[in-house]
């Protein structure tokens, strides 16, 4: 895998983690 | 806008909010976020494909899941978990209701083919344990395997149709019962169960696929490595390609099940001021999750160390089934433990497909229940045996593309059609202040101003493109049946009427229900 693939690999994911990880901690804590 | 009544108290409710959000994220995954997206990413630019896929997810999936759940909010409002209901008071005109009978007619025809293709996965899962496919290691047998298994030839293996057509019943059967439970002690607690499990096999395979390296020392280039490279590789000149565009939005469009009429039923079970702002975030991105960091982990990667590049990219050009149903029976069979890994993740496609299947009757299943106060088990067994005897061509006639054509006409055309009639009612027509109002009504966070403008115009201006590319690059070939041969002429034609039928009859229930009493109670001038 080139440099360039993990880039786009490793922004892809973190962007689906923070996104999934903010939203359910709100979620969670509101319930 | 008017003030609701006061909601039936016999409507059935979530309950947790934990539990609605596993509930809309099983909706939204599915086989294609195992299946579809590692091909598409694959065949589309690699790591460029991910530039316009989250252009979409932002500008299209995200809005149009809000613009879903406000809908289905409001109209639980007043007693409908279904679009007839709904759009009868987002557009106070007479057509309104017989335009929402497309919400009921597309989840209803979609259960009858959907329900099928996940019986497969439930079959294969089977297979894998007990070794049935055992010994084929080659393309032609896997495909001669389940061309025998869907009765388009007779083989050793299945001499009739009827191992399918039992494997279906199970799956039939099961959606059933799910559904005859109940919201809260049916779909919920399926969610709560599947949707563990789902990331749990998902991890345990993503974790082996990780650790395989190199399968075959003799041919080093035939790695892990080189299988994540293949999906996550850029080729920024793919992005002056229309097709990658229109692919990456399709693929957001499919992923998170908008243009359904199931994510409006499902949010009819919330309360007037549940938030659906940041819900519909967390559901949007558990399915991300799904497809983004399992799926795109799993099929090609292996694919890649156990085939090589070369055979992956003809594997990949063939399709998601290709994928799924010859390529990963074969790699399981050379892998430590194969059997079990096969077994799992089978069983995995089976949950991420049951629990949409579910999502997908439940429609229906509130027509009946609030427009005809049918009784919960009472609607179960209507809607059990009418999806099951329209399924019936589907599977004995498959070989003759049934179930292409209905495919293209309601999982394809019908979601972006449907999905471009709610955002305008519910955003021109409904008005764009009290659409506002309505999704922001008990947010858990504020929504910035410069998203009503985009749902306004970027959200239906993406729609209106995706309608208009498709018909272009598909619709046209399969309304003139290019390429079909002349002998299954009969059973496309036979594909069409039947779907009209279903639509017709839909538009006929909702005339019915609209002259009862109950219902003439609660309309509002139209």
């Amino acid at each position: 895998m080139t440099s360039s693939g993990w880039i786009f690999l490793i922004v892809s994911w973190s962007f689906i983690l923070f996104l999934m990880i903010a939203s359910f901690t709100v979620v969670l804590r509101k319930k | 806008m008017n003030q609701p009544p006061s909601q039936p108290k016999s409507r059935e409710q979530w309950g947790t909010r934990l539990g609605l959000i596993l509930a809309m994220a099983a909706n939204a995954v599915g086989l294609g976020n195992f299946l579809r997206f590692p091909v598409q990413c694959a065949g589309n630019g690699g790591g460029a494909f991910m530039i316009p896929y989250f252009i979409a997810f932002i500008l299209l999936g995200i809005p149009l899941m809000w613009i879903e759940w406000g809908i289905g909010r409001f109209g639980g409002k007043y007693g409908h978990g279904t679009t007839p209901g709904m759009f009868h008071y987002l557009w106070k005109h007479p057509l309104a209701k017989y335009v929402g009978a497309i919400g009921l007619t597309i989840p209803f025809a979609l259960v009858i083919y959907y329900n099928y293709i996940v019986s497969w996965t439930l079959a294969y899962s089977v297979f894998s344990l007990t070794g049935k496919y055992a010994g084929i290691l080659d393309f032609r047998g896997m495909a001669d395997f389940l061309a025998a298994y869907q009765g388009k030839i007779s083989n050793n293996y299945f001499p009739n149709i009827m191992t399918a057509f039992l494997f279906f019943c199970i799956t039939h059967f099961c959606m059933m019962w799910i559904i005859s439970r109940g919201v809260s002690k049916g779909i919920e607690r399926l969610a709560k169960t599947a949707m563990p499990l789902i990331f749990v096999f998902g991890a345990i395979l993503v974790i082996r696929v990780l650790f395989l390296g190199t399968p075959d020392p003799a041919l080093p280039e035939n790695n892990i490595a080189n299988g994540f490279g293949f999906i996550w590789n850029p080729d920024f000149s793919m992005l002056k390609e229309s097709k990658v565009w229109l692919a990456a939005t399709g693929q957001i469009f499919f992923t998170l099940s908008v243009g359904f009429g199931a994510i409006q039923t499902y949010a009819s079970y919330l309360k007037p001021k549940d938030d659906v702002v940041l819900s519909g975030v967390a559901t949007s991105t558990t399915n991300e999750f799904c497809e983004v960091i399992l799926g795109g982990s799993i099929a090609i990667p292996v694919t890649v160390a156990f085939f090589g590049l070369a055979q992956t990219k003809t594997i990949a050009a063939g399709g998601a089934f290709d994928l799924g149903f010859f390529a990963m029976p074969i790699i399981f069979q050379k892998m430590f433990l194969g059997q079990v890994f096969g077994t799992i993740w089978f069983f995995l496609l089976f949950l991420a497909g049951v629990t949409s299947s579910v999502a997908m009757a439940q429609p229906i299943m509130a027509f009946l229940q609030e427009e005809f106060k049918t009784s919960r088990r009472v609607a179960a067994w209507i809607v059990g045996t009418m999806t099951f005897f329209f399924t019936l061509p589907v599977i004995f006639f498959l070989k003759h593309g049934f179930l292409n054509e209905i495919d293209f006409w309601i999982g394809t055309f019908g979601l972006v059609v449907f999905a471009i009639l709610e955002v305008v009612l519910f955003i021109w027509v409904f008005g764009a202040a009290n659409a506002w109002k309505e999704i922001n009504s008990g947010a858990d966070i504020r929504l910035p101003r410069f998203v009503l403008p985009l749902m306004k115009y970027v959200t239906l201006a993406y729609l209106v493109a995706l309608m208009v590319f498709w018909f272009i690059q598909d619709g046209w070939g399969v309304l003139t049946m290019k390429g079909v041969s002349a002998a299954d002429y009969p059973y496309i034609w036979f594909a069409r009427f039947m779907l009209i039928g279903i639509a017709a009859f839909m538009v006929f229930l909702v005339y019915i229900a609209w002259r009862k009493p109950h219902v003439i109670q609660r309309r509002v001038p139209e």
